[in-house]
């Protein structure tokens, strides 16, 4: 291979074949470099040697690493480009330049991102992603995906900004931008980055940025979104906060509490935003477990998470895209109309629900497995809720108010062809990264053989019989117990309207204290203002009544009273001197 | 004729179809707006008496997967997980949990639509002739009551 192909990062080559995207008006063309310059990029990514830095650059005396590949960012960066790949393919039927583009050029930064070797690259796409991934949401065109956009770039750009300061405190300490572990939150800069980090994870209390702006993208943007944005912050915890304490606490909190939100909410794409913060939640509390299994769970499940649950927006977006509308009391039926969507959406809901033979089973397993070995109950039982709530509102919710359940009497076409197949591809992931091994290699195997740490990952056995037939026992009842709530009509009734989350603080109550502090200083402001305009005035007119040529000292007795005058002041002066020497 | 291949007929003399004819009538939406594959999918799901089918079938198995597990001698890492049906009762206890926790959650947090302002419509790259307003939303069909 060329020098300059084995130096070329498969990130780049995506964000160049973005920005010629955008200005390409042909429309078949642009597509086809869409869907081509992922196929490149795999192919790039294969054929490069692992841990060596492939291309490097000193830039203001900052050593700084593009392109550099191993065994973790191996994964995350063969996800994503398997992502771009099938978002291009879902794209088929739009004709959008800018849309085309920016989704290529946020893929590749993400990828650049995971394929560089020190802080500040990953800031720059850190940023990259952020600037290119607003269009997705600005593409849909309504007012409310208008706000939610610049919602999103603020948050986005903070995140961003917290980086950078924390990456100047680490220069400042130690002298080195390189990829780093931090053992301590206290080092200095370490809990900045580990804030920037986790806002765009989602974190409790951080995560209102992901259900505000992924429900309100257009059809093909929320699809894009979906992959990489988060998958990009869960690799970057795995790269530099391996075993924080911290993280397990903070991922179990994630799982369980989106659970909640998903029961009840109208909007099937913000289920499955909250669904999206659930998934990660399992792999940042396995980051924070710590160990090779824990790892290995937590990016095994991170590539799981990138089929599925693409699959699944996609199959939200092929909805979307023929009735108008992902709202559940709206829905309902939609099998008669789109058989082939909903088998693969049926594929996706199993997929994550982690039954035997798909592939969360044989990556969330690895997860819940590490944090029983660690020792800890407590976390496992949360896990163990949160994986019961997944199959409620991803496995029954989705599928079930979309395509089956009350018929809305909606009959629509079929999803166009090309979102079928990119549905069928990522279907077919989900489903041959769950196989058992029964030809060596293929099957759970494939994947478990990319994982960094490969040993431990092929000792690993997934198909046991206790493991089969726990995960059975818990999908089969908590299935009962939705038949049994439905057939007793006790399931709350799916209703129009807006959840609130904790984004109403400042959604709310932060813009309303805003408005107020506003209303108050368009009052205060004008009344500061004529108090000190009254206040000089009369001051100016009593100096000009004493002081100008109409004034008082400027009248008759004028002689006799500058006279007086000089006296006073000179005999002031004489007494101040007088004091001061004495 | 334009179609001037010989039409075949059965034993009982009827009309044979052909493959192409077939395969046209898998891609083909009936007059109802239904899918042929949702047939051959889904159609069971349309069966009588479907709820009661799940409701026995879902919950025999679970009962029978419980008693299969007091034949079995997991070795859990937790001695409370090993107890016989651990994980079917936590998973069913949980579930029901969630969903029952959705009706003071919904009184509790449920807004208006625009509550936030303008909720909107849908984005701009939808389907240009999907069925639109109220009219088709819900069309209704000889025998609709």
């Amino acid at each position: 291979m060329p020098a300059f192909l084995t130096a070329l990062n498969p990130g780049w080559l995506l964000i160049l074949a973005g920005i010629v995207a955008i200005f390409l008006p042909m429309r078949r063309i642009r597509q086809g470099i869409a869907i081509g310059a992922p196929l490149v990029g795999i192919a790039l990514l294969a054929l490069a040697d692992q841990n060596v830095n492939h291309l490097t650059a000193s830039v203001m005396g900052l050593d700084l690493v593009l392109y550099r590949v191993d065994g973790l960012s191996f994964v995350f960066g063969l996800a994503f480009l398997i992502a771009a790949l099938l978002n291009a393919i879902y794209a088929w039927h739009t004709d959008d330049r800018v849309q085309d583009g920016m989704a290529l050029a946020y893929g590749g930064a993400a990828i650049a991102a995971a394929f560089c070797g020190d802080l500040m690259t990953l800031f720059i796409f850190w940023e990259i992603t952020a600037v290119t991934s607003v269009f997705m949401v600005l593409g849909a065109g309504t007012r409310a995906s208008y706000f939610a956009s610049m919602r999103y770039l603020g948050v986005q750009i903070l995140s961003g900004v917290l980086l950078l300061a924390g990456i100047a405190y680490v220069y400042q300490d130690t002298g080195n931008i390189g990829l780093q572990v931090f053992d301590d939150l206290a080092a200095p800069g370490a809990l900045l980055i580990f804030i920037a980090f986790g806002i765009k994870a989602a974190f409790p209390f951080l995560h209102n940025w992901l259900q505000d702006s992924y429900p309100k993208a257009s059809v093909v943007g929320a699809v894009v979104l979906s992959a990489f944005t988060t998958k990009l912050a869960v690799y970057a915890f795995a790269r530099m906060f391996p075993g924080q304490d911290s993280l397990i606490w903070i991922g179990a909190v994630m799982t369980c509490f989106p659970v909640f939100f998903a029961v009840i909410e109208n909007d099937l794409r913000k289920v499955l935003a909250y669904s999206t913060n659930n998934q990660i939640g399992f792999m940042i509390c396995a980051i924070g477990v710590g160990t090779p299994l824990a790892l290995n769970g937590a990016v095994a499940h991170a590539f799981a998470d990138i089929m599925f649950k693409g699959l699944l927006f996609m199959s939200m977006g092929a909805v979307l895209y023929r009735t108008g509308t992902t709202k559940a009391s709206e829905l309902g039926g939609l099998y008669r109309s789109m058989p082939w969507t909903t088998i693969f959406c049926l594929v996706g809901a199993i997929s994550i629900s982690a039954m035997p033979l798909f592939s969360a089973f044989v990556t969330k397993s690895m997860i819940l497995s590490a944090v029983a070995h660690a020792g800890l109950p407590i976390i496992w039982l949360m896990l163990m809720f949160a994986s019961a709530g997944v199959l409620e509102h991803s496995g029954i919710k989705i599928p079930y108010f979309a395509f089956f359940g009350h018929d809305s009497g909606k009959r629509v076409k079929e999803a166009p062809f090309n979102m079928l197949l990119a549905m069928g591809m990522a279907a077919f992931i989900s489903i041959a990264i769950g196989l058992p091994a029964v030809i060596p290699g293929l099957g759970y195997e494939w994947l478990y053989n990319l994982l960094p740490y490969r040993e431990e990952a092929m000792n690993y056995q997934p198909f046991t019989f206790d493991h089969i037939l726990t995960q059975l026992q818990l999908l089969v009842l908590a299935t009962f117990a939705f038949v049994l709530l439905k057939r007793f009509g006790v399931y709350p009734p799916e209703k129009p309207g807006t959840i609130l989350d904790t984004d109403w603080l400042y959604r709310k109550v932060g813009f309303g204290m805003a408005q107020w502090a506003g209303t108050v200083w368009g009052k205060v402001g004008p009344a500061m203002t004529a108090v000190f305009f009254g206040i000089t005035g009369r001051a100016y007119d009593r100096i000009e009544a004493a002081f100008s040529p109409r004034g008082e000292l400027a009248r008759g007795g004028l002689t006799g009273a500058m006279a007086i005058w000089t006296a006073a002041l000179l005999g002031l002066v004489l007494l101040l001197a007088f004091i001061t020497v004495g | 004729m334009s179609n001037d291949t010989p039409e075949t007929r059965d034993t009982t003399g009827r009309f044979l179809k052909r493959a192409a004819e077939k395969a046209h009538d898998l891609h083909t939406v009936s007059d109802e707006g239904v899918h042929p594959m949702a047939k051959l999918l889904f159609g069971w799901t349309e069966a009588k008496h479907i709820g009661a089918i799940m409701f026995w079938g879902i919950g025999l198995l679970g009962a029978f997967l419980i008693v299969l597990d007091l034949f079995v001698n997991r070795h859990d890492y937790f001695t409370f997980a090993n107890s016989t049906g651990f994980y079917g009762l936590y998973g069913f206890a949980a579930f029901s949990f969630v969903v029952l926790m959705g009706w003071p959650l919904g009184n509790l947090l449920r807004r208006g639509e625009n509550y936030y302002g303008d909720a909107g419509g849908p984005p701009a790259d939808v389907d240009p002739d999907r069925p639109q307003g109220p009219a088709d939303a819900h069309p209704t069909y000889e025998g609709d009551e």
